[in-house]
Parts: structure tokens; C-alpha cells; sequence
């Protein structure tokens, strides 16, 4: 037991020596910027690592602290203390990407008056739905997931010219079903003005119900692939990480498949052997902007607390990727010029269901 | 003998120290000091009256699910499927909550019984499996769990879908709560509810049986020796049955306090990790109710301390994820500690004769 | 070059206790040494070092004059040791042939028999073994199964034979067959240790004994010219009295009838053949026979441990052949289990808590489901001053912890005093120093004078044959016959033992 106590002794003391100076530079900083995750890991390629990378980002331009926190679990009381824990140690400029933080931040509104909040694809509310509220420290932010959809659609179309493409979509919620819906159409859209033919059948459309069975992915990938289809349009986290390593494999063996990648530009993810992607192009939606944006107007004095964002074409929250290495330069002209009718509102993307499938 | 009693506690105390310090190097490596980061630590879990009351809250389903293994571990059942019972507990009295419009002093008392018969159910079989068939109850109960997942991942989204939400039910009533305002405000708005009361509750009872009730002395019994029971004429298999009932019940009762107390909605797709923490729980516990108890809230003070730990230092949440696995890691494996002990023991024998 | 065998100043301590102290023995070439100890006093560690299971902590083995270092068993085969262990290692369904040449087949993708086969017709012959080699091990008896081993060991050179309590699972004549081989293997010139509790058999055919005593050598003696008395003094440390003092029984009504039971054992055969016994009060009953013969399957069915096929089972006038364990318990039987550690006693509860096992259900140690601590303690301490239980902590104290002798002391005052009207006392002194034989011997007596009916198992002739009023003979799940313990010998309960019945004597 003694020797025991005196290792302990020995190594508390060491630590502390070596420690005693540590290094708290970047407490000076004026603003604090703290992030709680939602489910899944800071390297989702989706909803926390692009709203991180926007937080860094903003971080490095404007010196900023920043921070983010990852829950025990995913209920409201796991994501309420993590605030907690942001605020007590000074972070009162706070971001939360995903819907699952909206009755969390209805209560974190009051308990933390002089903090505030960046709730993205959500708004506050009470858990029964009764109450909507936005308080003045609060800014909700929405993107329009169809035009981005829509923009894939096309591009996905121009580019295959002809051939049948697919969907899989993570859980069946609002944010995929509009990438669905908006990316129907514009394959619809295509068709009909550009003289495509590309099919979207009604059996390749899926949703896998759940952001993290990789394996599943995989397998609803091969299968559409084995029945004729060449691109995939994934909206589904973990799981479009396994279409795109089904599609990898393809691909490295010759096969002429593709997908759509989404949320941030996974072109990277999609690289194979000899430096080629699977990835055709991606449906951004631009949550590092706005976070970042978000920081950049709190720091300028003009956060726009109460109100909620519509991040869409107009402003240049949704989109495809500067860069497209596998659309033809054609497309990309193409794709350009129906983004431009988008903006100026010549076109219209729908975010309802109507007649399109599932 | 008095060391004999006191050993496990020093087991225990040992585990817990190694634990830290396996966890001080590891923080050290990150380039962060230890001893600051075990105060922001446990400052996290205890420094207010807010924290401390979320940090019960967060024990308490790991001491229901510790105190259900460690039951069925004294007699003599590994029971993997703590998970799984809770889910089981958490659908069925979710779905009377927000079937049933009744006023609260009634309402609970039944949602609370709804878990502990799922969560019984759910120990039923495996409990069945074993004394019909010989069906070990490792396997039985890791194949339940999944049942129990599937079947919440079905359920849910099929009959108490949230009003926008697929992947979790609609939120309970204020009557199905274990939430009580008091509590709450006593707590400065944490999430404790009424399940520590229960928990403690069910400590005590279990203790009880195990120290001092027949029922207790003979699935004790045949804990130790199945044959030796047999033999005495107890019936075997009722014993092994009846076991895994009440451990799934207690984890049954987890689930209650766990989605009608600190959460308020069952979400799917999560097999709950405080089924698995409960095995640690009961090890570093010893296997005793009272072991089980402080053992929880220590893991609870972790559990909850993190975040804050997080936020003070440079330490990233994943190394802090990492940080608390290594010290619930050491913590389970208080038997080579035991065995350890055993050899300094003889040791000292040794010198002493010499 | 005197000894073939040395082991000098030999050391070997487990966690808690030292097994062998300082302990040397020799063996001269041409002898039968024998070692003789009660069980726990370290013969088999001694052994188990010789043949290279155990390292010693200290001390260091001479073969043939030369220091050795023996790490494994394939060690001590290559100095010419060999050992017949208490358990015979064979395969039961190779013959005798491949069972004796497993481990050191001829090379090549077939095996060639022929020339392994030919030495071992030879080998039997020499030793006058008869042993057929085309026979399968399932298909011969005990003995010669034995003999199998000792062929395995002559067949690998062994010069040197260690047997481990040979004969504990022969009848008696198998019993004098083992003695001719052991003289025939020392007139070829081979060296034996011989490991036994058994006075007699040290008599019979050993040369020179020595005796160990916890861990520790006591003498060696030279056998001709030591008494059986000396020799047992030596063992366990104090003078022993042989035979047990019993009067003439006064059997009274019938107690148990068992009538044409039939009970399966667990390979799914009959174990227990159209089995009819009567016990009657105020005597004991013996169930001698070689073990394996149906006697576990037979008290198994009796207390309810095992279902029966066909057959009845009465107590008192009553069926109880489909009632529970609990029921029989009730009703009056008690059981001293064969096997202490696996059926009478959960190790790990305290002395008091074992003492109420059976019990505990019952009014006087139970209120409304809570055990009653008080009672329980009382009735503790009442059997632990009543049957001399010593133990570290009295009533507290984990059975684990207490020598075996104070375990079964503990067994058998709690089944007697249930105060049952059969009491079942399987091998009821199994592995018991001499003194707590003489005291559960005097106890068994002591109820059938109370008017109890006593069913004894063991594998013990001497000690059916001290004790039993009558003597049952089972064999292959039949019964022999059944004869009066003060009319019959040896030689005839052997005799039925191997299943000749008196009746076929003539």
C-alpha cells in the first residue's frame, strides 16, 4: 500500500511541476465560442464537422476561443449540462447543429440569458409543440435542402445524359426528404429542358432509417448498382459512407458508378486508387457559412437574435462545390446558369412532397 | 477476519486509484495537467447544487442496472442484458404514459409496475432458456437485448411517433413524470427525479433479501452451488428463474427513471449504455447493493464532471470519453487486484517466517 | 550405485501451505518402496514432482546417482519413470494396442501396427499380464484397464513404476492380481513406489515404507519387521483403535423397501437393474461393491436427486418414489452425501448457514420469509459442541476454510440431527484421518442403537464389513445377494463384488 501511495505521491507532484505553467494565451481573447455535437463523432463529414470547421474557420480569422463538446448521450439533459458546462467555463457564444436541439435551447434561452445561441435546422420549442419561441439571444437557421437537391439533380442528370439513378436517405426526416424531393425535381427538370433521359424509379428510392449503419449503406448501394443504376444520390451519414465504399470498389474495378455526395463537398471521401472520385458532386448546404457567419455579425454588433435564417440559393447557403472535377465543363456552364434562374427566382424548387416519390 | 471484510473496499479503493492515475497519464500526454484537470473533474460533477443534483440523476439508472447484475451475479447469472431489460422497462411504461390520461399519484404507480414487468419479461426468458434448456444466459441475454432494440425500433415509430420526429416517441405528460417541480427546484432546475428514491429504495430491499430473507439465503445457494442445492432439496430451476426476473425487473426500473425521469421520450436506435456500465458498476462494487450504490455515483460524479473538465482544459471530449472508459476499465478489473493482494499477502507470510 | 531414486531436502509450498517439508526419500533398485500418509499429507505432490508436474521450490531428485532436472512428464519418461495414475488416461474406444502406443506412433501416413502389437504379446508374457492387445478398452474390465497402464509405462522403458493408489478401484481379488504383477515387475528388475493409505496392502508387498505426516517424513521403516499398529501410529500421530465397538443390533419394522427399481444412469443405460432391498429399524445396511456399479445411481434414486424408471420406492408404508427431494426430506430421510464438496455444502456460506441448509424453510429457522438468526446460531452451536466441529470462527466461520475431517463432522450432525428415520451415509469417512473415521464410525453405530435405519455405501470393504448388521452386493446395477455382516469375509463379499453369486459357488 505504501509503495503504492508513494508512486502517487511522486506522480501528482511531477505533474503538477511540469504543468505548473501552462499555457492560457488564448484566454485574453475577447469572445468565446463553444459547440455541443449532436450524435455521431466531430469527423461526421456532415452536420458537426461542417459546422466546426466553419466555428475554426472563424476562430482563426477573428482570433476567437473555440471549443465544442460532445454529450453522454442524446437527450436534452445530455445536451443541456454540455451548455452548462460551455457556459460556466466562459463559452456564452454557443452553437448547436441539428433539430434535436430545439427544446434544449427553448430552456437554455432563459437559464443563460447573457449567452447566446445558434440553433441550425431548428427552432425552439416545448416538447409538446405548443409553444414556439425565440428570445432575443437566439437565432434559428434553416436551409433550403430541395434547391440544393434540385442542383444536384441536375448536374447528376446533364452529366449521365441518360441511365437510371438512385436515392438513399438516412432517417426519414424533413432536411432528407426535401434533398430528395428537391433532387427529383431536378432530374425532372433536366429532362424535360435540357433532352436528358435519366430515370429515377420509384423501387431505388430509400430511406435506410438510421444516420450510422455503414453496412447497410454498402449493401443498399450494391444492390442498386447490380440493378442498373449509376449514381447514387446519399443523404444519409454513415450510411452514404458505405455507398461510397461499395462505390469505390466499383469503380477501382472499372465500373462506371457514381454518387452524389451531400451536406459538405465529399469529393475527398469519394477518392480511389489513381486519385479519381466517385463523388459526381456534392449538395452543400452551407452550415460552416452560416456558423461562421453568425460569429462574424455577433462581433460586428449586429447578431440577429429572435430571428430565423433561410439559408437558399439567394444568399448562397445551399449549392454544389466550387470545384467539380467530374462534371464536364459544359455542365458546369449549365448547372451555373439554372442556379442564376434560381436566384433570381425563374425557376421554383418545391419543398412539399406533392406527386414525387416517398 | 475484519480485513477480510473490509477487502473488497480496498479492492475497490485501488481499482479506482490506478484507474485515475492510467487516466492522469493519458491527460498528460494530451499536454494537460492531471490534478487540474481530476478537480475540473470532479468540481464538474459536485461544485454546484445544480451539478450535484444532475449528477445523481445520472446515476441513477447505473445504480439500478449495477444493482441488477450484481444480483444476478450473487446468484451465480452473468447478466449481460441490463440494456436490453431497461429498453424493455422504458417502451412499456412510455407507452402507458402516453396512453393513459390519469392523475399523476395513479398514473405513476402503474407506469413504474409497466417497467418492472418488461424488464422482468425480459429476464423471464433468458431465466426460462437456462433452467428448461440450459441455454447459457450470456447468450440469451445479448440476443434479448437486440430483441429489445428491434422491437423499440419498430414500436416506437409505429404507434407513439413524435408529431415531427420518426426516431422518437412523443414526449410524456407532466402525470407520467418522475420529474417533480420540488425536486427540481430544490435542485436549481437539474434532473434528478423521483428515480433516485427509487433506487435507493430498491438498494435497500435488496440487500434485505440477500441478507436476511430465505428467498435470498437459497438463490444465494444455488449462486455458489447449483448441486449443493439441489441437493438440499431448493428448487433449482424456480431459483434460477425468479434470479433473472427480478434483475430484469430492477433494470426494468432503470428504463423508467431513465426515459420518464431523465429523459422524457424514448428515442430509437440506442441501446442504452448504462446496461453495459452496470457490469462495472456491480464489479468495482463487489457485487454487494450497497457497493453497487457508491460505486454509480462515483461513475455518475465522471460521467457528469466530463463535460466540464472539457470545457476548462485543452483535453478533447474524445480523450475525455477515453479518459473516463480507462477509469471504469481499471475499475473492472478488480479481480487481478484481488489475486495481487493475495500475492503480497503471502509475501509478507514469508518475510515474517524468515 | 545403491539408489535408483533419490529426492533430497524437497520444498514445495502452495498459497497458504506447505505441501512438502524438507522431505527426501530413496528407492533401492529391486524394491517396493511405499508411501504411506492420510490424504492432504503430501504424498501426491511428492510425486507429481517426481514425474514433472511440480517444480520444487528447493531441494534436488538423483536418478541413478546423477542429478536430474525433470520439467514435464516427457522429462521423467526419458529417465525411465513412469506412473500409473489413480485415474487410468485411456481412450475407450482404441484398442489396447493403439492406447498404448498413443503419443509415440510409429512415423508415416499409415500406421504400421504389426511390430508395436509383437512387443506387447511379448511384454504381456514376460510379466504374465495376459492382456489381449486387439481388445477395446470399453470392452475390459477395471484391472485390466489398469493393466493397460502398467503395460504403457513397460512399453516406454520404465524402469522405475509409480502407482498412485492402485487399488481403490479394484475388488479384492483384482486386488492380490495387482500384488503378483508388482512382484513379477520386481523380480525383472524394476524399482516401484507404491502410494497408498491401505496398512494391508503395505504389508502384503512392500519392502520398506516411509511415512509422511503433513508435508513431513516421519520414518522409514522396514515393513517386515513393523506392525500394522506402529505403522498407523506413525500416520496420523497417535495410537488407533482398528475395529469398531458394536453390540448386536435389535432391527425393528421396516423403514425403506425398495422394490424391482430400475433407474437410467447418465450415459441412458439401466445403471440400477430391478434392484428390491428392505431396511429395517435399529440396523445398518452395507452396500458393498466396486465403484461405478450403480450405488450413486441407487441412493440418487432414493433421495430424489434422480428420476426413476420403474420400480418402488417405500417409506414408512408410504410411495415416495415420485416425490420431491424436499418431500423425502420431510418424511424422514437424511443424507450424507458422497461427494462433500459438490453435494453437502455450499463452501462459500458460514458453518451456521450450512448447518440449516435443508432446513432453512422450516418454521423453526424462518418467520415469514426472514430467516431467523438466533435459531440458527443456537442449532449451530448446539451441533459443533455436540459433534466436536472445530473451527476457526465457530458458527461464522467459511466452510471453505475448515479441514475436510471438521467438514463431514459438520455433515454428518446436521443430517443426524434432523432426526431422520433413514439415514443414507455415502463414503461417509472418504479421505478422513483415522481419528474422525473412529468418530463418525462410533455416531452411525450410535443411531442404529437409537432405533434408526442405516444405509451405507462405501468403497471401503473394511468398512462395510466393520459396520453393517447386513451386507448388500452390488454389481452392475444388480444385487448380488445380500448376506450377515458377521457371516461372511473377504473373500466372499469379493467374490459377489465381481459378480459371482453365492449361488454360482456351488
Amino acid at each position: 500500500m505504501k509503495k503504492i501511495a508513494l508512486v502517487l505521491v511522486l506522480f501528482l507532484s511531477f505533474a503538477t511541476v511540469a504543468f505548473a505553467s501552462g499555457n492560457k494565451e488564448s484566454v485574453s481573447s475577447k469572445m468565446k465560442v463553444g459547440m455541443v455535437t449532436d450524435a455521431g463523432t466531430i469527423d461526421d463529414k456532415s452536420f458537426n464537422q461542417g459546422t466546426w470547421e466553419g466555428i475554426l474557420k472563424a476562430g482563426e480569422d477573428f482570433g476567437v476561443t473555440v471549443k465544442y463538446l460532445k454529450p453522454t448521450g442524446t437527450t436534452e439533459a445530455d445536451y443541456l449540462k454540455e451548455i452548462g458546462n460551455l457556459y460556466d467555463a466562459g463559452y456564452k457564444f454557443i452553437v448547436t447543429p441539428g433539430f434535436k436541439f430545439e427544446t434544449t435551447i427553448y430552456q437554455a434561452q432563459d437559464k443563460y440569458k447573457d449567452a447566446k445561441f445558434v440553433l441550425i435546422d431548428g427552432t425552439p420549442h416545448t416538447p409538446d409543440y405548443a409553444t414556439f419561441r425565440a428570445e432575443k439571444n437566439v437565432v434559428s437557421i434553416f436551409f433550403a435542402e430541395h434547391e440544393s437537391g434540385f442542383l444536384a439533380g441536375v448536374a447528376t442528370a446533364l452529366q449521365l445524359k441518360e441511365g437510371s439513378v438512385g436515392f438513399i436517405g438516412g432517417m426519414e426526416i424533413p432536411p432528407v426528404q426535401k434533398f430528395n424531393w428537391g433532387f427529383q425535381q431536378g432530374i425532372a427538370y433536366a429532362n424535360s429542358n435540357k433532352g436528358t433521359k435519366v430515370m429515377l424509379k420509384s423501387e431505388n428510392v430509400i430511406y435506410q432509417g438510421t444516420f450510422s449503419e455503414v453496412a447497410a449503406g454498402q449493401q443498399l448501394a450494391a444492390q442498386m448498382f447490380d440493378k442498373g443504376v449509376t449514381a447514387i444520390f446519399c443523404a444519409a451519414g454513415g450510411v452514404g459512407v458505405g455507398a461510397i465504399n461499395e462505390a469505390k470498389s466499383r469503380a477501382a474495378a472499372g465500373k462506371n458508378v457514381w454518387i452524389v455526395g451531400v451536406d459538405v463537398d465529399q469529393y475527398a471521401d469519394g477518392v480511389y486508387e489513381g486519385g479519381k472520385s466517385v463523388i459526381l458532386t456534392s449538395a452543400m448546404k452551407k452550415i460552416g457559412t452560416a456558423a461562421y457567419d453568425m460569429i462574424d455579425a455577433e462581433l460586428k454588433g449586429n447578431f440577429p437574435g429572435g430571428e430565423t435564417l433561410v439559408f437558399n440559393a439567394v444568399n448562397d447557403g445551399v449549392g454544389l462545390p466550387v470545384k467539380n472535377p467530374n462534371l464536364s465543363s459544359d455542365v458546369i456552364k449549365t448547372v451555373d446558369a439554372v442556379f442564376a434562374e434560381l436566384k433570381k427566382g425563374s425557376i421554383k424548387v418545391s419543398d412539399e412532397q406533392g406527386n414525387l416519390i416517398k | 477476519m475484519n480485513s477480510d471484510k473490509l477487502r473488497p473496499l480496498w479492492v475497490a479503493l485501488i481499482s479506482v486509484l490506478l484507474g485515475l492515475i492510467a487516466g492522469g497519464i493519458l491527460m498528460a500526454f494530451t499536454g494537460n495537467n492531471p490534478v487540474e484537470g481530476y478537480i475540473y473533474l470532479f468540481k464538474g460533477g459536485l461544485m454546484s447544487i445544480e451539478r450535484i443534483g444532475n449528477t445523481l440523476a445520472t446515476a441513477t439508472a447505473l445504480i439500478l442496472t449495477g444493482l441488477s447484475v450484481a444480483f444476478a451475479f450473487r446468484t451465480g447469472l452473468f447478466n449481460i442484458g441490463a440494456s436490453g431489460q431497461m429498453l424493455m422497462g422504458g417502451l412499456c411504461a412510455t407507452a402507458l404514459g402516453l396512453s393513459l390520461n390519469l392523475p399523476k399519484p395513479v398514473l405513476l404507480p402503474i407506469v413504474l409496475l409497466a417497467a418492472i414487468i418488461g424488464g422482468g419479461l425480459w429476464g423471464l426468458i433468458p431465466g426460462l432458456l437456462k433452467a428448461r434448456f440450459n441455454v447459457h444466459e450470456v447468450v440469451a441475454t445479448i440476443m434479448m437485448n437486440w430483441i429489445a432494440f428491434w422491437t423499440v425500433n419498430y414500436a416506437v415509430p409505429s404507434f407513439f411517433k413524435g408529431e415531427y420526429l420518426e426516431t422518437e416517441s412523443r414526449n410524456i405528460g407532466v402525470n407520467a413524470s418522475l420529474r417533480v417541480e420540488w425536486l427540481t427546484k430544490l435542485f436549481n432546475g437539474s434532473y434528478i427525479n423521483l428515480g433516485i428514491f427509487l433506487a435507493i429504495l430498491s438498494i435497500i430491499v435488496i440487500a434485505i433479501i440477500l441478507n436476511r430473507t430465505v428467498l435470498g439465503f437459497q438463490l444465494k445457494a444455488v449462486g455458489f452451488n447449483k448441486d449443493s442445492a439441489k441437493y438440499a432439496g431448493m428448487n433449482v430451476n424456480r431459483n434460477i428463474v425468479l434470479s433473472m426476473v427480478i434483475a430484469g425487473s430492477l433494470s426494468g426500473l432503470a428504463g423508467a427513471t431513465f426515459y420518464l425521469g431523465y429523459a422524457s421520450n424514448i428515442q430509437i436506435g440506442v441501446l442504452p449504455s448504462q446496461g453495459f456500465d452496470g457490469i462495472a458498476v456491480a464489479l468495482l462494487g463487489a457485487n454487494s447493493p450497497y457497493g453497487a450504490l457508491a460505486t454509480a455515483i462515483f461513475f455518475g460524479i465522471l460521467h457528469s464532471g466530463k463535460g466540464f473538465m472539457n470545457a476548462m482544459t485543452s483535453i478533447p471530449p474524445e480523450i475525455g470519453d477515453t479518459i473516463i472508459a480507462i477509469i471504469i476499465y481499471f475499475a473492472a478489473t478488480s479481480l487481478l487486484i484481488h489475486k495481487f493482494l493475495d500475492k503480497i499477502k503471502a509475501f509478507i507470510k514469508g518475510a515474517r517466517k524468515k | 550405485m545403491d539408489y535408483v531414486i533419490e529426492m533430497v531436502n524437497i520444498r514445495k509450498e502452495f498459497p497458504g501451505i506447505v505441501a512438502n517439508d524438507d522431505i527426501s526419500i530413496n528407492l533401492r533398485k529391486g524394491e517396493v518402496l511405499a508411501l504411506l500418509g492420510e490424504n492432504g499429507a503430501g504424498k501426491s505432490t511428492l510425486m507429481s514432482i517426481l514425474f514433472g508436474l511440480y517444480t520444487p521450490d528447493r531441494g534436488l531428485i538423483k536418478v541413478n546417482g546423477s542429478v536430474v532436472n525433470i520439467t514435464n512428464p516427457n522429462d521423467a519418461s526419458d529417465l525411465g519413470i513412469g506412473m500409473v495414475h489413480q485415474h487410468f488416461k485411456l481412450v475407450h474406444n482404441f484398442t489396447i494396442t493403439e492406447n498404448i502406443i498413443l503419443g509415440m506412433e510409429p512415423k508415416g501416413i499409415k500406421i504400421d501396427l504389426t511390430d508395436a502389437r509383437e512387443r506387447i504379446v511379448e511384454l504381456s508374457k514376460k510379466y504374465n499380464l495376459n492382456v489381449d492387445p486387439d481388445a477395446k478398452i470399453e470392452n475390459v474390465s477395471v484391472g485390466m484397464q489398469q493393466r493397460v497402464e502398467i503395460l504403457k509405462m513397460l512399453y516406454r522403458n520404465a524402469e522405475i513404476l509409480i502407482f498412485d493408489e492402485p487399488t481403490a478401484v479394484l475388488t479384492p481379488q483384482e486386488i492380490l492380481e495387482l500384488m503378483k504383477i508388482m512382484r513379477n515387475l520386481i523380480d525383472e528388475g524394476k524399482s516401484i513406489i507404491l502410494i497408498t493409505h491401505k496398512l494391508k496392502e503395505i504389508k502384503q508387498v512392500a519392502d520398506r515404507c516411509t511415512v509422511i505426516r503433513r508435508g513431513k517424513v516421519i520414518d522409514t521403516v522396514d515393513v517386515k519387521t513393523s506392525s500394522l499398529e506402529i505403522m498407523a501410529e506413525k500416520m496420523v500421530g497417535r495410537k488407533v483403535t482398528f475395529s469398531v465397538e458394536k453390540g448386536d443390533g435389535i432391527p425393528g419394522n421396516e423403514i425403506l423397501e425398495i422394490s424391482n427399481l430400475n433407474v437410467y444412469n447418465n450415459r441412458k443405460v439401466l445403471g440400477v437393474k430391478d434392484f428390491s432391498l428392505k431396511i429395517r429399524s435399529g440396523e445398518i445396511v452395507g452396500i458393498a461393491g466396486v465403484d461405478g456399479n450403480g450405488q450413486t445411481e441407487l441412493i440418487e434414486a432414493i433421495t430424489g436427486l434422480r428420476d426413476i424408471h420403474s420400480g418402488s420406492i417405500i417409506l414408512n408404508g408410504q410411495d415416495i418414489s415420485r416425490l420431491s427431494i424436499k418431500e423425502r426430506s420431510n418424511r424422514g430421510i437424511s443424507h450424507i452425501p458422497e461427494d462433500r464438496h459438490k453435494h453437502g455444502l455450499v463452501l462459500d456460506y458460514s458453518l451456521e448457514e450450512n448447518l440449516i441448509l435443508e432446513q432453512v424453510e422450516s418454521k423453526k429457522f424462518s418467520k415469514n420469509g426472514f430467516i431467523n438468526k438466533i435459531s440458527m446460531r443456537d442449532h449451530a452451536n448446539k451441533i459443533i459442541s455436540d459433534f466436536d466441529v472445530r473451527s476457526g470462527m465457530g458458527p461464522l466461520t467459511i466452510v471453505r476454510s475448515m479441514s475436510g475431517g471438521n467438514q463431514q463432522k459438520a455433515i454428518v450432525g446436521r443430517e443426524i440431527f434432523q432426526n431422520p428415520d433413514l439415514l443414507i451415509a455415502v463414503q461417509p469417512t472418504r479421505g478422513l484421518d483415522v481419528g474422525s473415521i473412529e468418530y463418525i464410525h462410533k455416531r452411525l453405530v450410535e443411531q442404529r442403537d437409537s432405533g434408526k435405519a442405516v444405509l451405507l455405501v462405501s468403497l471401503e470393504l473394511d468398512e462395510i464389513l466393520d459396520l453393517s448388521d447386513r451386507i448388500a452386493v452390488i454389481n452392475s446395477g444388480e444385487l448380488i445377494g445380500v448376506v450377515d455382516g458377521d457371516k461372511t469375509n473377504e473373500n466372499e463379499i469379493g467374490l459377489m463384488m465381481a459378480g459371482i453369486s453365492k449361488g454360482d459357488k456351488n
